[in-house]
């Protein structure tokens, strides 16, 4: 008797420490089953394959978001830098050849990241501020090249892209099979790689890194770069989506990547995330906005129940951390 | 026992445990009014622990504090001001964008008046420091003052009409010895007007100056109390380690190479007060630098580490001279610094002890394109743990877990990752608990015999003189005199620290 009344609660603490160390994973199956239980038509093959082709922009940017909070930073141009390169993408692939075209939209947005990375590791500017201003910049440059309106794909290879971008391999969308190929090259490099390493002890102690002999700038430049060029191929892929590069593109886009990689369980202030919980919180965040798209939820009251998910995700960690 | 009214502060019993480790273990502090109370012990014998709990910082597991006949229990250090306790720590807390007179004043700013009267303000704190006896101007801003002057601010702050207990921890450790004299005459004033003051200072002599009453921790069990006139600074001493001097210093085998492993030549600074910097090291060798705090001792560790800019001066290295404009470049020598600051710039807390020690060596366990040997990696940091007797579950252990002396040992042991010709270590066994300090010791000596110039810095003169073979003493930002074994002593040393020749 004694011992059933000492077993019974430490069995349950590990069941809900074990929910707590898995929360995002946890909070992810819960949505998926209240999902199927409240719609019919959630858990079809048209809409599975919906929400992945949804998710794969902001996902892909998010991937790089991870990577700059890692260090401690923040990224907010992506979203201006998805409009700059789908205008960007659309012009050029009207001009030259599909693989010059997807080339070129890569390095201009690698040199685009690395202009807020120079910024941030070599001339000590906030990340904030940095980012902030390249976000202005990048929206601006967009309206400019475009000259104010959406630029459509008109060559074989504009074409080439949008049947690309709306097939599917074994099931799976085509862009979704990009986006996790990106997550799973995210989860090597942070988990098994130097590379991982050194930006999450970056994000964990910079001085001390410093003073490891670990070049710091060097790897805070290349985290932009890198959000930079994941921002090119989010750019590529949703405008292939839609056969145009438009300048109202990805709108806010940066703080729905920022959100899920909170939702992720990583710490803004760095040294703390994994990507496999960013694809998490991206998958989070697009199921929520289908659930409510098919029970007829106006897009108002969405705002308010996804800023909610995020309070409760982030209150859910404290518990984890502590 | 106590008559009641003899004590203003009575703290009997009190212990207090972090985790598992226990701090206090039934420690008892009584002081009178007026007393100068020396609170002594080394580093890690609970005595800031002790001061916390008195202050509000933390709250006592068990004991209790009497102050005026009355139980307290301050929650936090507003409760702790309230009550009449002021602290002024070793570190100083001022706020750097504000001026003298808004720190001083700064517990008082919120909860005054809607509008401050500011000429009242500035001409109290005028007052208040002129009557400490240094030229600090109330209007100054607190970042524009020196290192002496933040510190007189910091006293300042700490007394008011309402103090009734006042702790000072190591507060002359900036001061040169005038300054010092100043402190003293500001503390018998304060004596006598019935204030009662904790004092806290590794100066033996500073103690025996100025207290009436001396009480000794160690490993966080009190060894009693006593006047400081029926004592003197062996018996101090001997109860602050509780054992023989020798047996806290392993002796070893010196065998020191005849080339230097290490030279530094004419180095100056571009940023900060050190110049003309001259010295080498052996293989084999353990060399000390010592000097007071703010005469250039960790600066010029991170200068010939790179991480303070040089204006000139050259580094050899095996005698080739090197370029050391970035720490990347020493560590690529197979420099190593282990910094005073472990917790700022030494160890990454939240990460793994693994990730600690890997961090240097990235290059030595990664495999084709970056990707890590987790075979290799586990192998080696396996190794140094168990070398270094680093006590943690495992490798996995985040770093914030470890006691103060482990997380020591971790900060060591990424520098032996690389096999390190040179090491620079500074404060060795700062927040370390004297067993584990005897450790690290050890390690020094085990780590010279390997042949590694050892540069080790270090304001614990027992300390330095028991590991050193060689000590350079530092004085406004330059060696001032080097001493060899036979000269060892605490007088030397400080002779040499304060710019003076020795006697003979």
């Amino acid at each position: 008797m004694d011992s059933t009344i000492e077993q019974s609660p430490s069995t349950l603490s590990k069941v809900f420490q074990f929910l707590l160390k898995y929360n995002t994973i946890f909070i992810f199956v819960i949505l998926v089953i209240a999902s199927a239980m409240l719609s019919d038509v959630f858990f079809t093959a048209v809409n599975l394959s919906n929400l992945l082709k949804q998710v794969t922009g902001i996902g892909i940017i998010s991937i790089g978001m991870l990577i700059v909070i890692l260090t401690g930073g923040i990224d907010l141009s992506v979203g201006s830098l998805v409009a700059l390169l789908a205008v960007a993408f659309a012009l050029l692939v009207n001009i030259f050849a599909l693989p010059l075209a997807i080339a070129m939209t890569m390095v201009l947005g690698f040199t685009l990241g690395s202009a807020s990375g120079y910024l941030v590791a070599y001339q000590k500017m906030a990340p904030f501020i940095a980012t902030l201003a390249m976000m202005t910049i990048a929206r601006g440059l967009a309206f400019i090249y475009a000259k104010g309106s959406p630029v459509t794909f008109q060559t074989y290879g504009g074409k080439y892209m949008s049947d690309f971008a709306n097939e599917s391999l074994l099931g799976i969308p085509k862009v979704a099979l990009i986006f996790f190929i990106i997550v799973g090259l995210a989860v090597a490099m942070l988990r098994y790689n130097v590379f991982g390493r050194i930006i999450i002890a970056i994000g964990s102690n910079e001085e001390a890194t410093r003073l490891s002999g670990i070049k710091v700038k060097k790897y805070k430049f290349l985290v932009y770069a890198i959000s930079g060029a994941l921002a090119s191929i989010a750019a590529i892929l949703v405008a292939s989506r839609t056969n145009l590069g438009s300048p109202i593109m990805g709108v806010a886009w940066e703080l729905d990547a920022i959100a899920a990689v909170v939702i992720g369980g990583a710490s803004l202030t760095g040294g703390r995330g994994t990507a496999v919980n960013t694809l998490m919180g991206v998958l989070i965040l697009g199921l929520i906005g289908n659930i409510l798209n098919l029970l007829n939820v106006p897009s108002y009251p969405q705002q308010v129940i996804k800023g909610g998910i995020i309070i409760f995700a982030v209150l859910l960690q404290r518990f984890e951390t502590k | 026992m106590n008559n009641s009214s003899e004590y203003r502060l009575q703290m009997s019993d009190i212990s207090k445990s972090f985790g598992i480790v226990s701090v206090l273990k039934g420690v008892d502090l009584n002081v009178k009014p007026g007393e100068v109370h020396a609170l002594l012990g080394e580093n890690g014998a609970g005595k800031s622990t002790l001061i916390k709990i008195l202050s509000g910082v933390h709250q006592k597991d068990g004991g209790k504090v009497v102050l005026d006949d009355k139980e307290i229990n301050p929650k936090n250090t507003h409760d702790g001001q309230l009550l009449g306790i002021n602290v002024v720590y070793q570190e100083l807390s001022l706020v750097n964008d504000l001026s003298v007179a808004e720190n001083i004043y700064l517990h008082k700013l919120g909860s005054s008046k809607f509008w401050m009267n500011w000429k009242e303000l500035y001409e109290d704190a005028q007052k208040l420091i002129d009557s400490l006896g240094f030229k600090i101007n109330a209007r100054d801003k607190v970042r524009d003052l020196s290192i002496v002057q933040k510190q007189v601010v910091e006293i300042a702050k700490a007394i008011s009409e309402d103090t009734k207990v006042l702790v000072l921890d190591e507060p002359t450790t900036v001061f040169d010895p005038t300054e010092k004299e100043k402190l003293f005459e500001n503390i018998f004033k304060l004596k006598e007007q019935g204030i009662s003051i904790i004092y806290i200072s590794h100066h033996l002599d500073e103690i025996f100056k100025i207290a009436d009453t001396v009480t000794v921790l160690r490993d966080g069990v009190d060894t009693g109390s006593k006047p400081v006139a029926d004592t003197d600074t062996d018996g101090v001493i001997q109860l602050m380690i509780g054992r023989e001097l020798t047996d806290l210093y392993p002796a070893r085998n010196i065998a020191i190479g005849s080339e230097p492993i290490l030279e530094v030549i004419n180095l100056t600074a571009k940023d900060t007060l050190v110049h003309d910097v001259s010295f080498n090291v052996h293989p084999g060798e353990v060399v000390g630098i010592a000097g007071l705090g703010g005469s250039g001792r960790t600066e010029t560790a991170k200068l010939i580490f790179g991480a303070d800019k040089k204006k000139s001066g050259n580094i050899k290295l095996n005698g080739k001279e090197i370029n050391t404009s970035s720490p990347s470049d020493p560590v690529g020598h197979n420099i190593g610094l282990v910094s005073e600051n472990r917790k700022e710039e030494g160890i990454f807390l939240p990460l793994s002890i693994k990730r600690n020690i890997s961090i240097t060596n990235l290059r030595g366990i990664a495999k084709r394109f970056g990707f890590i040997d987790a075979e290799k990696e586990s192998l080696k940091v396996n190794d140094l743990i168990s070398k270094l007797n680093i006590k943690a579950p495992s490798a996995e252990t985040p770093t914030k877990n470890l006691s103060g002396g482990n997380q020591q040992k971790v900060a060591l042991a990424k520098w032996l990752s690389i096999d390190s010709k040179v090491i620079i270590i500074d404060e060795p066994t700062r927040g370390v608990d004297v067993g584990a300090k005897v450790e690290i010791y050890n390690l020094i000596n085990e780590i010279a015999q390997k042949g590694v110039g050892v540069i080790v810095i270090s304001s614990d003169m027992p300390e330095i003189m028991g590991i050193a073979d060689r000590i350079l003493v530092m004085n406004a930002g330059t060696i001032y005199g080097e001493l060899v074994k036979a000269s060892f002593s605490e007088e030397n040393i400080l002779r040499y620290a304060i710019g003076e020749p020795l006697k003979n």
